[in-house]
């Protein structure tokens, strides 16, 4: 079991099925560990969420897709490939993305290239090596830049335009602020490009989604991690 | 990897020595070809509702399930749930709301200006080259161009809110093959590429039920698979209406 703020992450064990539908639609999929007057948590299994009851619209209970992945999970002995493998593509088709992975995890234990699993786990084969997403995007001569994988005159082009506009701003002020207020906001351009540098560097942006024409407003790809950062239940 | 969307070029000037052949059909014909190849327009107008159901993967680690709805005049819904949770994406085509706890969201909250834009995009529900005079967009035939092996016309698309998006119907089906357009992703401008395929009718109507995005010069690939289409199922309108609690 482990703790990160906002959410407690452990193996989910429980009996119930629940859908927790929050006012506005918003909807929570998988067991209630614990209900009171004020909070109900929800285990999604890849976490275990506090939601406000005052935000609740209403509690539907029902058999979730996590009880059959694990009822299907307990019938398969360690070393039954395929039908880990198997179970990892029916839970991936579920977006169950914690017990798919899990799933395909087992499989690689038994059979470490098995290329379905290891392609499920977003490992790439680059000249006859298995490489991680990370690596592949690499070794095809992406780069990253503000938490995105892009090519190096896109990162270029995207560096150059932020430093463009941080020149833009600090011209501006430049001509408009007394002695001592340029010398802040040189401060202040500091700060920004060594901002700039840290997001270069920095992993902690989930992928972008390019919708492209067929759905929208998910602008990050989500995981457990963004609850733990923007925690439900929060006062 | 195709190109960026390029500068119009003659739409007189065919591309390949066999298209010189033939004089190239007007942009009408094209369009008029298109629809019909869809289903033709009654069966495109007699769809009110449209609820379409699927999965949609953008990697390793990365699964989701997704249904959108629409519904005449402008309106859409979109759900996206990954590991159990459902975040809800909602526009009435001038404005919208949204309520995705990945975001800390427990309440409704506004959708940003960009987003209810490419809402209302998607709300159009026979798509934005039917009676597209009548709709305020503007339609130029931008040339021929090989999409995947295909020849296909380009059709250069300025929809009425400003946007640009470049069509590309099959030459020979008229079945759209790609769609290039420009989107802002995080203060940047995106060159995205839509690809469509798996064409089957739903109450007489062709729909893609394999729809690839790519942004150019990034290496992430979304890929969705539509698994059920339903044509007027009964949406009330509240689906649609902003919930009181929305901060507008």
């Amino acid at each position: 079991m482990r703790t990160i703020p906002g959410l407690l992450v452990l193996l989910p064990t429980l009996l119930f099925a629940d859908e927790v539908y929050l006012q506005g639609g918003a909807k929570f999929t998988g067991r209630i560990e614990a209900q009171t007057e004020t909070m109900v948590t929800v285990n999604i299994g890849d976490g275990v969420v506090g939601v406000p009851m005052s935000r609740v619209e209403r509690i539907v209970k029902g058999r979730s897709p996590l009880d059959e992945y694990e009822e299907r999970a307990r019938r398969l002995g360690p070393d039954d490939a395929d039908g880990w493998r198997s179970l990892g593509r029916w839970a991936s088709q579920q977006g169950l993305s914690a017990q798919s992975r899990q799933a395909y995890k087992n499989v690689m234990t038994v059979a470490p290239d098995d290329a379905e699993s290891r392609q499920a786990l977003g490992y790439v084969l680059h000249e006859g090596r298995w490489l991680t997403e990370e690596e592949s995007y690499r070794a095809k001569g992406y780069v990253q830049y503000d938490g995105e994988w892009m090519t190096p005159s896109e990162a270029q082009q995207a560096r150059a335009g932020a430093a463009a506009d941080q020149a833009r701003q600090d011209a501006e002020r430049r001509a408009n602020l007394a002695e001592a207020e340029r010398i802040q906001a040189e401060a202040r351009a500091e700060k920004a490009e060594e901002r700039a540098r840290e997001a270069e560097e920095r992993d902690t942006w989930g992928q972008p989604v390019y919708w492209g024409g067929w759905g929208y407003g998910m602008t990050v790809w989500p995981s457990a991690n963004s609850l733990s950062v923007n925690p439900v239940n929060r006062p | 990897m195709a190109p960026a969307p390029a500068a119009p070029t003659t739409s007189t000037a065919p591309a390949t020595p066999s298209a010189a052949a033939a004089p190239s059909p007007t942009v009408e014909e094209i369009v008029a070809r298109h629809v019909a190849w869809r289903g033709g327009l009654k069966k495109i107008r007699a769809i009110q509702t449209l609820r379409e159901q699927g999965r949609v993967s953008a990697g390793a680690d990365r699964q989701g399930v997704v249904t959108r709805e629409r519904k005449r005049p402008n309106q859409s819904r979109f759900e996206f749930t990954v590991q159990g949770v459902t975040s809800v994406f909602v526009s009435d085509g001038q404005r919208g709301w949204k309520m995705s706890p990945f975001d800390g969201d427990t309440a409704p909250g506004p959708l940003a200006d960009e987003v209810v834009a490419e809402a209302a995009e998607q709300a159009d529900i026979e798509g934005p080259l039917v009676d597209w005079q009548a709709k305020g967009h503007k339609v130029e035939l931008d040339g021929r161009e090989s999409v995947g092996g295909r020849e296909t016309y380009k059709l250069k698309m300025t929809l009425k809110s400003g946007g640009v998006r470049y069509e590309y119907l099959d030459v020979k089906t008229l079945e759209r093959v790609r769609t290039d357009s420009t989107r802002q992703v995080r203060g940047r401008a995106v060159q995205i590429e839509t690809t469509y395929g798996d064409y089957r009718k739903s109450g007489g109507v062709r729909f893609p039920h394999l729809i690839d995005v790519e942004a150019v010069g990034r290496p992430q690939r979304l890929h969705v698979v539509v698994d059920t289409i339903e044509i007027n199922p009964p949406l009330s309108d509240e689906r649609f209406r902003l919930p009181s609690q929305a901060k507008h």
